[in-house]
């Protein structure tokens, strides 16, 4: 009997998964919660169970899930993205079930998601990090402590509650004089708030980009990268746009950020797939963020330039084989850009057009396109899962090329139906700065401009072009 | 008083008709519009008068068919359906009719099997009438639509073209009914389209008399127009010989070549002993009173000439046709010689090619041949493309004589014969791949197009696409009234436009100012449902792209052609380039094919060589002196 492998999660992700599954020959399982009952999916997969009403509630339910997976026979659970991906708790019951979590241990998991522990690995290993003190000690002490530090790295710093988080707590220091005046004021609110006093103050990277590097990890002692993305391009931390490799004109920064991935991910005796998030200065400096122990949804473009299935290896990594290739056998061919069609208004705060009905839906394809899709046409957009349509990766030699192919991508898409992030996306293809690789994450609130289309002009807007038309072209063409 | 509602089946409707002892009024709504406004009456006006034309119960609302269709997408920016569909909403209970061409549909050339039957499905969705004729009354070009009419289950009105002169003969007319009938049956009513309003009343009275002698269950219906100010007088004689339906036009927009007005024809037959069946006089004169006002927004569109033309029964152009024939001799600044080509060359080359129906597309022939043969100063010298087939038999057999053989020479070469041999006959139009057509639409446009879409692209592919792209952009403009859509010099500061669009939402712009930066744009401002709208408009650049250049005289131009300078004679549109840069050519070899008033010209090489430079592409609009291509000699 071919092995089954059960995938819980949904949307694009799930057919991506699906389709390496069946690729390596062993049979898919889905789960599905009602409101997704139409869902592709379920349809590509071999077999599928369903889970609960929902919405977003049976997903994240371990207990069924594993039950499912039992029922099955399936012998391995690969996680996807969100949900239950970086859940410790999922990982040791699969464990605890005898079926192969597709990830890393849960021990691993745990450790590099939560922030104090990962850093204390990362600095014990001597990976940079974006400078911090410890707690500030109480009274005059702590301020010439503060003041010390500042002296040392410059403003601008951020003074943060210990105990803080989900970004509160936090407030931007410009100056000395500032922050004597804001530190007895932060401990105090950090009292009230979070009933612990206690600050550190931490240097703040200014307009920092974000590269990461993916990274693979076996069982057999070998750990390798493939290679470097930047997802810069987001907009209160959610990426919209990512590139594969980085921009960055200076390859020995490069190589030498890929070298402290792999050394990170040792160090935290990585297993899998993961990706080591940096964030890089102005100054070419580059600090350690965090591990993300799953697989990404921006994976597609380091596939593209490396040829190399991440989710294959993924599994194959999970049931103990040793990775069929070294460091020495990746190699980076050409660019990659992946963007996220999703049924949003860009201009109305990329509020989700849920419930609405896709009635014209016409995709793209040709050389160097990849289509990661959920969509078809009659595609209700659901209110309770999220509104990503389509994923676009294009694949090109050269960086002009691969932007010339993105812009007649999305030229050649016809949605309609509900609003989508294609005119915003041609507005970033066609901008000089992006054209010539030069963003970083405050790309887009220093690009306004990138907002200003009229695709979806609504019926009044368009008469009232038409109308101006009438007024400017005096000579009526419609009266002749 | 029995009104005939729209949905009724064919046989209710004729079963009515027969029982009835009054007559029916077809309101010729698309005629007047075509004969008078150059068919550019919008939807915004019909839908005006809607209730109120549904509210008087006529047989028929002719609203569509002849060249409305490529009007409503070419200069009015309304989709033919969706005007239906529209005009359905608020006139439930009146058949819509439709003109058509037969073979040549809503356009000028014969179209292919599979295109007319499909063409006629999505139309009779919408459409009860179909009035379908032949310029030649040559019955097999109207078989496909007969057909999809009846298996759509909607009513067939076969048309008699009527003209004048000794071979149009009751017998000829007999037995060319026959001939018809054999084909419909008798479950039709039989139109005699009398489009330039030829003959006198006796002549019509007797015709029709005929016609219910030979065969009393057919129904007639009586289609005319008021050139020469007599049509009531037809219409009259008409009724009291025995037709059941005459055509007449709402009076508010009645003008010279149109239908005569309805309340005279009413009126005047009442008289008689006459009465129109199921009609509200007091719903005939609302529809005048609601629309009278727009009236005023259409002058532009009025004829050149003002006034009756008796000499209709001279030269016989269609009331459809006067309009546009006046507008392009006073653009083409030929008025003046509109006598001699009225009243002089036209009946001549009628007779010369047959004396068959001057009616589309048999009217642009005949018309283009007098004015080429009149200007042109060498009759026959510069045939049309269009010309040629006829000749050839394209169109169909002469239905009297054939033309003189000095004409086929002139026309077709010395040696016309073996042309004539080896390429005359009925054409037979290729079916087209309707999936590959759908596949090259939505190429076109970027969504997969609905089936009333690829009616459109089948009949004007190039104007279908323009149009879709035009929607698109600037949404459906039909909900602006004519003192909006005509408006010329732009609209004044503060004037506010209120409309309601496409989906019942209100909406109101206000003008403001438009000044010009220092780059020479300007940037319009509107407040759009009070919130700031600007559009910007680049200047134009003076364009002298290809084909254009200054107006040349014809001498000049044929003097340039004969030194290997091939440019447009004549103001037009480039159909076809025949040949590639590098190809050979010989005197008289086409090089290409342009298009103006419909009618096709072939561009022939005046000078044996080597193509060297094409610079006017397919498509391009040239004035006269136009740059095409260059013939060098080959070395």
């Amino acid at each position: 009997m071919k092995k089954k492998i059960l995938v819980a999660n949904r949307g694009e992700i799930a057919i991506r998964l699906i389709r390496a599954i069946q690729e390596m020959g062993y049979e898919a399982v889905a789960v599905y919660e009602t409101p997704d009952e139409m869902s592709r999916h379920i349809r590509i997969a071999d077999e599928a169970y369903l889970l609960g009403d929902g919405p977003r509630v049976d997903y994240l339910n371990i207990e069924k899930i594993i039950r499912a997976a039992k029922r099955s026979g399936a012998c391995a659970i690969h996680p996807g993205y969100g949900f239950l991906a970086e859940n410790p708790f999922f990982a040791k019951a699969c464990e605890n079930n005898g079926i192969i979590f597709i990830g890393p241990t849960a021990e691993i998991i745990n450790n590099l998601g939560n922030k104090v522990i990962a850093r204390r690995i990362m600095a014990e290993a001597g990976i940079p990090m974006v400078p911090g003190t410890q707690n500030l000690k109480q009274g005059r002490e702590g301020v010439a402590e503060a003041l010390d530090f500042a002296a040392r790295y410059g403003y601008p710093l951020m003074l943060k509650a210990t105990s803080g988080g989900g970004g509160r707590g936090i407030r931007r220091i410009e100056s000395d004089s500032e922050l004597k005046e804001q530190l007895p004021v932060a401990r105090a609110e950090a009292l009230a708030a979070f009933n612990d006093d206690s600050v550190y103050l931490e240097k703040l990277v200014v307009n920092p980009k974000h590269v990461e590097v993916q990274i693979l990890a076996d069982s057999h002692g070998h750990t390798l990268h493939l290679g470097t993305r930047d997802c810069s391009i987001q907009r209160r931390n959610q990426k919209l746009v990512e590139i594969a490799p980085s921009m960055i004109k200076n390859q020995a920064l490069l190589d030498e950020i890929c070298d402290t991935a792999v050394r990170a991910a040792r160090a935290a005796n990585y297993l899998n797939a993961g990706t080591v998030e940096f964030l890089i200065d102005r100054d070419q400096r580059y600090y350690f963020m965090e591990i993300n122990t799953r697989v990404q949804v921006e994976h597609t473009v380091t596939e593209m330039i490396t040829g190399i299935d991440i989710v294959r290896n993924q599994i194959n990594i999970a049931f103990g084989k040793p990775l069929s290739f070294t460091q020495d056998d990746v190699q980076i061919r050409g660019h990659a850009i992946e963007v996220r069609i999703n049924a949003e208004d860009p201009k109305n705060d990329f509020m989700p057009e849920g419930g609405k009905k896709v009635h014209v839906y016409r995709s793209t394809g040709g050389f160097g396109v990849r289509l990661d899709g959920f969509v078809y046409q009659g595609y209700i957009i659901p209110e309770v899962y999220d509104s990503l349509l389509v994923k676009l990766t294009v694949h090109g030699f050269t960086w002009e090329e691969t932007v010339g192919r993105l812009k007649r991508c999305l030229q050649n898409f016809a949605i309609r139906g509900p609003k989508t992030t294609i005119p915003f996306y041609m507005n970033i293809a066609n901008e000089r700065d992006f054209l010539s690789g030069n963003f970083d994450t405050s790309y887009i609130e220093s690009h306004p401009h990138i907002f200003v289309y009229d695709e979806d002009a609504s019926e009044v807007g368009k008469l009232a072009r038409f109308i101006a038309k009438i007024h400017y072209s005096r000579e009526n063409p419609f009266s002749k | 008083m029995t009104r005939i509602l729209q949905g009724s089946s064919v046989e209710t409707i004729l079963t009515t008709l027969r029982q009835a002892k009054g007559y029916y009024i077809t309101n010729t709504a698309r005629d007047q519009s075509q004969s008078d406004f150059k068919n550019r009456i919008l939807l915004h006006t019909d839908l005006m008068a809607a209730k109120h034309r549904d509210r008087a119960g006529y047989f028929s609302l002719e609203i569509t068919g002849g060249a409305s269709i490529h009007v409503d997408i070419l200069r009015k920016q309304v989709d033919p359906f969706l005007k239906l569909k529209k005009l359905r909403e608020r006139m439930p209970g009146t058949m819509f009719q439709t003109l058509c061409r037969g073979v040549n549909l809503f356009g000028y050339r014969p179209y292919p099997q599979n295109v007319i039957r499909f063409t006629v499905r999505e139309f009779a969705k919408y459409v009860d009438v179909w009035r379908t004729f032949d310029f030649l009354n040559h019955v097999p070009n109207m078989y496909a639509v007969f057909e999809e009419v009846s298996k759509a289950g909607k009513l067939n009105e076969p048309c008699l073209c009527f003209s004048t002169g000794p071979e149009h003969s009751n017998a000829y007319y007999l037995s060319k009914a026959e001939e018809l009938l054999a084909v419909t049956g008798r479950d039709v009513t039989l139109c005699i389209k009398n489009h330039g309003g030829l003959g006198t009343p006796k002549r019509i009275g007797e015709l029709v008399d005929a016609l219910k002698q030979r065969f009393p269950e057919v129904i007639i219906h009586y289609h005319g127009h008021n050139t020469d100010g007599n049509d009531i007088g037809r219409i009259v004689e008409a009724v009291r010989n025995g037709a059941t339906i005459v055509d007449a036009a709402d009076s508010a927009f009645s003008g010279f070549y149109g239908p005569p007005p309805i309340l005279t024809v009413v009126q005047t037959l009442r008289e008689y002993g006459h009465e129109p069946e199921g009609l509200d006089e007091e719903a005939v004169i609302a529809t005048s009173e609601a629309i009278r006002d727009q009236r005023r927004h259409y002058e532009q569109f009025e004829s050149q000439i003002k006034g009756f033309q008796p000499t209709v029964q001279i030269h016989k152009l269609p009331g459809g046709a006067m309009g546009s024939s006046l507008e392009q001799a006073a653009k083409g600044g030929f008025l003046d010689r509109m006598p001699e080509i009225l009243h002089k060359e036209l009946p001549r080359v009628q007779q010369e090619l047959g004396n068959y129906w001057s009616v589309t597309p048999g009217s642009q022939i005949l018309w283009t041949t007098a004015v080429a043969n009149v200007l042109g100063g060498e009759r026959y010298g510069n045939p049309s493309g269009d010309l040629r087939n006829l000749l050839l038999g394209k169109y169909g057999p002469f239905p009297f004589y054939r033309p003189e053989e000095w004409i086929y020479r002139k026309v077709l070469g010395d040696d016309w014969e073996e042309v004539l041999e080896r390429e005359g006959g009925t054409e037979k139009v290729l079916e087209v791949d309707l999936a590959h057509e759908r596949y090259a639409l939505a190429e076109q446009i970027g969504v997969e197009p609905t089936d009333e879409q690829l009616v459109l692209y089948l009949q004007h592919p190039g104007d279908a696409v323009e149009f879709f792209k035009f929607n698109e952009k600037y949404g459906q403009v039909y909900v602006l009234g004519p003192e909006v859509f005509f408006r010329r010099g732009g609209f004044d500061i503060g004037e506010k436009i209120n409309f309601r669009d496409h989906h019942g939402k209100e909406h109101m712009i206000e003008i403001g100012p438009s000044p010009v930066n220092d780059a020479g744009e300007t940037s319009v401002y509107f407040s759009v449902d009070h919130h700031p709208s600007i559009f910007t408009f680049k200047t134009k650049a003076a364009a002298a792209g290809p084909g254009e250049a200054p107006i040349l005289g014809k001498e000049e131009i044929l003097d340039l052609a004969k030194m290997g300078d091939v440019r447009s004679p004549f103001s037009g549109k480039i159909v076809e380039i025949s040949v590639q840069e590098g190809q050979e050519v010989l005197v008289g070899d086409r090089v290409a094919i342009m298009e103006a008033m419909k009618m096709q010209t072939p561009i022939l090489a005046e000078m044996a060589g080597i193509v060297t430079l094409v610079s006017a592409k397919k498509g391009d609009s040239l004035k006269p002196g136009g740059r095409i291509l260059k013939i060098d000699v080959n070395e």
